[in-house]
């Protein structure tokens, strides 16, 4: 044979019938496979259950959660208050459940904020690239070169311990993250042949943004305010744990955890519950969280 | 000839995968002999480089080997112990692949990864580490060895990688090389200088060498054998001169037609093969290559055909050959290739199409009598013109088929 | 070390500089401006109150006090607290950096250590029992708030095991010296780095797995590797890679963490400063503690990404 030129046959990638699954709608499918995960479906139960107590004890709980003298101080779990009773006679169920309204806000209302705040910011770093995108990043590279609680301390000493300035304070410290992932995507998603024709026939700027950009990047900056809220809890529970809080008397899972070690010596039940409390909702909002982007991140897929 | 240094046997390896069991490879026997270098061809996905890793064991979860043997010195590679495998591997077969830069690992040195091979077979006195390395890499022609062999595979170009990766596998001077698609990932000129060394490296050293590859110059190049795969099982094997003279697997034949060749004159255009290799999660009934055989006849789709001698040491699989089909079917100045053109044969329905044709065609108590009887209906699936002629002569014609159909 | 690495040291440096101006006069300007100061629980009134603060210098405009904290500071001088009058802050918040950093530090290791050692078996072994097991643990890890893994040692071993021995068993429960001993040291480092170590069990394991599926991982077992050489030398040395990455922001979650923890076990460091400084109005101390606090994240994170350059050779600056 005098074939001697090497030259790589043309060849046709196998592709097996992977093809046709791959077109079937990513949401749909998401949903499909956040519903089979059991771990995150019990997650989102328990959490419409916290929703339902936080509404309800607005209206009703078993005592005035601020109320001193329900009972005698530091009485252990009784049938007449089935998780006793704090260092100044409060119900600590009806304070439990009325705590439960200031960590949901913390951890919606901050996501919220984080969300405003975040997709503007990596937005305008993303699109407008240049000077403006080196001064965002350049604010950014700071804040994470700081301790970010630190500052929510000095700001909520700043502003005061009211629960917007707590929550403003909070995301004060975790703002980054949202924005660093918005530029990001903005960065990559704005190279992408449907935006460069809306730029050419000559869509405006926002409506590129948000018309465009954004919708595309919805998945991953959905999962990440998902991961917000309990961090935003946390934060949140740290302060009211230092006594910088929601101011008293209002009841709050931090502040409670925080009386109930002072009086570890004596009764642990004032620490248990609010612990207990926080623990498994953070562990719901983590387990929600993941369960999401397992379903929806196409890049954890294999 | 003498005896193989190693004998692959009904080798059978799949992959479980969500959507079923992929049968990568499929009943594959072949041997090496010692100081030969032989090839495996086919398209990417065809079972090649499976083949190569499940000699080796290297096939991960979700793949297992499912059956056969790969005796090497008396022993099956299949059977022994995981230890007794890992002292096999780089010491009596090595093996280099496809991709050098994906292949080495990024974080640790050229010379130490080419000292571990050694280590892991204690073929190394201490004070040997150092040199032994510069030695390799100088016998596989890096130049500046002693200095590059503290470089790391980012800083190495794409051939002097491959280089590193041939002096990693023959550091501990293995009887067996396979070599996975070695000069795919390299440029044109590079492919020729590794080429030629791994020639001169198993005339000089005597290496076996097992060269996989899509690529039919590179196997006319290097292999006294071949052996060409499709779907993961072997279609074709024989001395590789008589291959590329008088191919006789439709497959083979279209491989080398896609071939680029030098002496062929300007217009004739490149022809490569319609269609994708099949589905190895469920292939296609009877001949796998059938989908895409411009030869095939009926029995390609109801039959697999094995592998049998034809005389000179060539093997093939295939119910029609290129010798039946240059005979009776014009495959010589065939220019349509397109499935089923040079024989006319399309394939048949299957049993849904079959009712859903009928019920197109056909009255509501013919169709009623038709669907009531499975083997009828398997029959008319199982005979592609049948629905044609009853098209033709619609409904009355079709008591007809039926009544001959049921009388044989 | 290339000139480019030098180059990029010098704008790290750069940045951490500009990070403390910012941050310092940040807070700076912050606590200066907020209600009341150190001297209002001191019952000062009148011209004591007046004489006190122009002896201080906080009569000036901040802008100059400021400029005053600046020239000191440049000198490693951060000026005296006002609570704890004349008392020099500089050699306080670097006696209180070092206990810090006793603690951050064995956390550090403990949260590095176990996660990385669980996220590694958990790869080992995916998708069965064990895998499940040590990734839900790392869930639940850092679903559980440090406080509350805190106050749950103090329980256990402060106070039920005390019980249940009769008192033979004893665990202090509150740092008796600076420093503290091991014994006392164990359980507020666990408690702080626990929380941290389910991100890195998870992040190793997500590496150990795209790692394992890599083709050198194929090659070093087609040499005939040790399956354990496979996976220590070959795979655990590339998964380090993102591990690393996440190192800066673990360093800021467990400061964080270290403020709470100091608090409850009474550790005399830098939180522990913090936050007495920030609730007695003690500003001078405030500033110096954050400036403190930036200057090490910045060298800690300068330190990683000269980490980098050392596990993954691939990356110059």
């Amino acid at each position: 044979m005098a074939t001697t030129v090497v030259t790589p046959v043309p060849t046709t990638e196998y592709s097996g019938g992977t093809i046709a699954r791959e077109q079937v709608s990513l949401w749909r499918d998401g949903w499909r496979r956040l519903r089979r995960n059991k771990l995150a479906l019990a997650a989102v139960i328990y959490l419409a259950l916290l929703v339902l107590v936080a509404i309800v004890s607005f209206f009703w709980t078993p005592y005035k959660p601020n109320f001193i003298g329900a009972c005698d101080t530091y009485q252990t779990p009784s049938p007449a208050h089935l998780f006793g009773c704090d260092e100044l006679g409060r119900d600590s169920l009806s304070r439990l459940m009325a705590g439960t309204q200031v960590s949901l806000f913390e951890g919606v209302g901050t996501a919220l904020i984080v969300l405003v705040v975040g997709v503007t910011v990596g937005l305008i770093a993303g699109y407008f690239r240049g000077v403006v995108d080196a001064i965002i990043s350049l604010i950014i590279n700071i804040f994470y070169g700081i301790p970010t609680l630190l500052v929510a301390l000095v700001l909520v000493v700043l502003l005061g311990q009211g629960l917007v300035n707590i929550m403003v304070a909070i995301s004060a410290t975790i703002w980054m993250d949202m924005a660093r992932l918005v530029r990001g995507q903005t960065l990559s998603i704005r190279e992408r042949e449907y935006v460069e024709a809306a730029r050419a026939s000559g869509a405006k700027s926002g409506k590129i943004l948000f018309g465009h950009i954004f919708p595309n990047a919805l998945g991953p900056i959905i999962v990440q305010a998902t991961f917000i809220i309990p961090v935003a809890i946390l934060t949140g529970a740290f302060l009211s744990f230092l006594g910088l809080g929601v101011p008293p008397p209002q009841a709050d899972w931090g502040g409670m955890a925080s009386e109930g070690t002072a009086a570890i010596r004596y009764v642990t039940h004032i620490v248990m519950f609010p612990s207990l409390a926080l623990s498994v909702t953070l562990l719901a909002f983590n387990f929600f969280g993941d369960g999401l982007r397992d379903a929806f991140d196409p890049r954890q897929r294999r | 000839m003498s005896r193989p240094i190693l004998e692959v046997k009904n080798l059978s390896t799949s992959f479980f995968t969500d959507d079923g069991e992929v049968k990568a490879v499929r009943d594959v026997s072949f041997e090496l002999y010692p100081g030969e270098t032989l090839g495996i061809v086919g398209e990417s996905g065809c079972g090649k480089s499976v083949t190569a890793m499940s000699i080796l064991g290297l096939v991960q979860r979700p793949g297992k080997i499912v059956g056969g043997q790969v005796l090497f010195k008396d022993r099956d590679l299949v059977k022994v112990s995981s230890e007794e495998l890992r002292q096999v591997r780089g010491r009596d077969i090595a093996m280099i692949f496809q991709d050098p830069l994906s292949s080495m690992n990024p974080v640790l040195r050229i010379g130490f990864q080419i000292d571990e091979a050694m280590k892991a077979h204690n073929k190394i006195q201490k004070d040997d580490i150092g040199p032994r390395g510069i030695e390799l890499l100088k016998q596989v022609r890096v130049p500046d060895a002693s200095q590059r062999i503290k470089d790391y595979p980012h800083q190495f170009s794409g051939g002097m990688r491959q280089r590193a990766m041939i002096a990693m596998g023959l550091s501990n001077r293995p009887e067996v090389l396979i070599a996975d698609e070695p000069t795919t990932a390299l440029d044109v000129t590079v492919q020729a200088q590794i080429l030629e060394l791994l020639r001169d490296l198993n005339q000089d050293m005597g290496t076996s060498i097992i060269l996989i590859t899509h690529n039919l110059g590179v196997v006319a190049g290097l292999c006294k054998r071949v052996v060409v795969m499709y779907a993961g099982e072997i279609v074709e094997e024989g001395p590789v001169e008589q291959i590329f003279e008088n191919p006789q697997h439709p497959y083979t034949w279209s491989l080398l037609r896609s071939l680029p060749r030098v002496d062929s004159s300007k217009h004739e255009r490149l022809r490569s093969i319609e269609g994708l290799p099949p589905d190895l999660i469920a292939p296609p009934p009877g001949c796998e290559f059938n989908p895409r055989c411009p030869f095939r006849i009926e029995k390609c789709f109801s039959e697999d055909p094995d592998l049998v001698p034809i005389g000179n040491a060539q093997h093939v699989a295939c119910w029609v050959t290129m010798t039946r089909a240059f005979a009776e079917m014009g495959a010589a100045t065939i220019t349509d290739t397109r499935p089923g053109a040079a024989s006319g044969v399309r394939p048949p329905k299957d049993l849904l199409e079959v009712v859903a044709d009928l019920r197109t065609l056909a009255e509501p108590e013919v169709l009623e009598t038709l669907t009531a009887d499975p083997e009828l209906l398997e029959r008319l699936s199982g005979e592609p013109t049948a629905l044609e002629r009853l098209n033709a002569d619609h409904p009355a014609v079709i008591e007809k088929v039926i009544e001959t159909l049921s009388d044989d | 070390m290339t000139r480019g690495t030098l180059i990029y040291i010098g704008q790290r440096i750069l940045l951490i500089i500009v990070t403390l101006l910012v941050v310092s006069f940040g807070v700076f300007a912050a606590v200066h401006s907020l209600p009341g100061n150190a001297f209002v629980s001191a019952h000062l009134h009148g011209q004591d109150l007046k004489d006190l603060l122009h002896q201080y210098g906080l009569d000036r405009p901040i802008p100059i006090q400021y400029w005053d904290f600046l020239k000191g500071a440049v000198h490693g001088d951060l000026g005296t607290s006002l609570q704890i009058q004349g008392e020099a802050i500089t050699p306080l918040v670097i006696r209180e950096l070092s206990v810090s950093m006793e603690l951050g530090g064995s956390a550090l290791l403990i949260t590095v250590g176990l996660g990385m050692l669980f996220g590694v078996l958990a790869a080992m072994r995916q998708n069965t029992w064990v895998d499940y097991l040590l990734t839900t643990l790392a869930v639940i890890g850092y679903s559980i708030p440090s406080f509350v893994l805190a106050t749950l040692g103090l329980l256990v071993f402060g106070l039920w095991l005390h019980d249940i021995t009769g008192g033979a068993f004893y665990y202090p429960i509150q740092w008796t010296g600076t420093y503290g001993t091991l014994a006392e040291l164990s359980v507020p480092a666990i408690a702080l780095g626990l929380y941290t170590s389910g991100q890195v069990t998870r992040i190793t394991r997500a590496a150990m797995l795209d790692v394992v599926q890599q083709d050198y991982i194929r090659t070093a077992r087609a040499k005939g590797l040790k399956e354990r050489v496979v996976t220590l030398r070959h795979a655990l040395r590339n998964a380090m890679i993102p591990v690393t990455s996440i190192l800066g922001p673990l360093i800021v979650g467990i400061i964080a963490g270290s403020v709470v923890i100091e608090n409850i076990f009474g550790i005399p460091g830098l939180g522990k400063e913090f936050v007495r400084s920030i609730t007695a109005h003690d500003y001078n101390v405030t500033v110096g503690v954050f400036t403190i606090y930036a200057a090490l994240i910045g060298v800690a994170n300068l330190g990683v990404d000269l980490l980098y350059t050392v596990i993954d050779p691939r990356i110059r600056y």
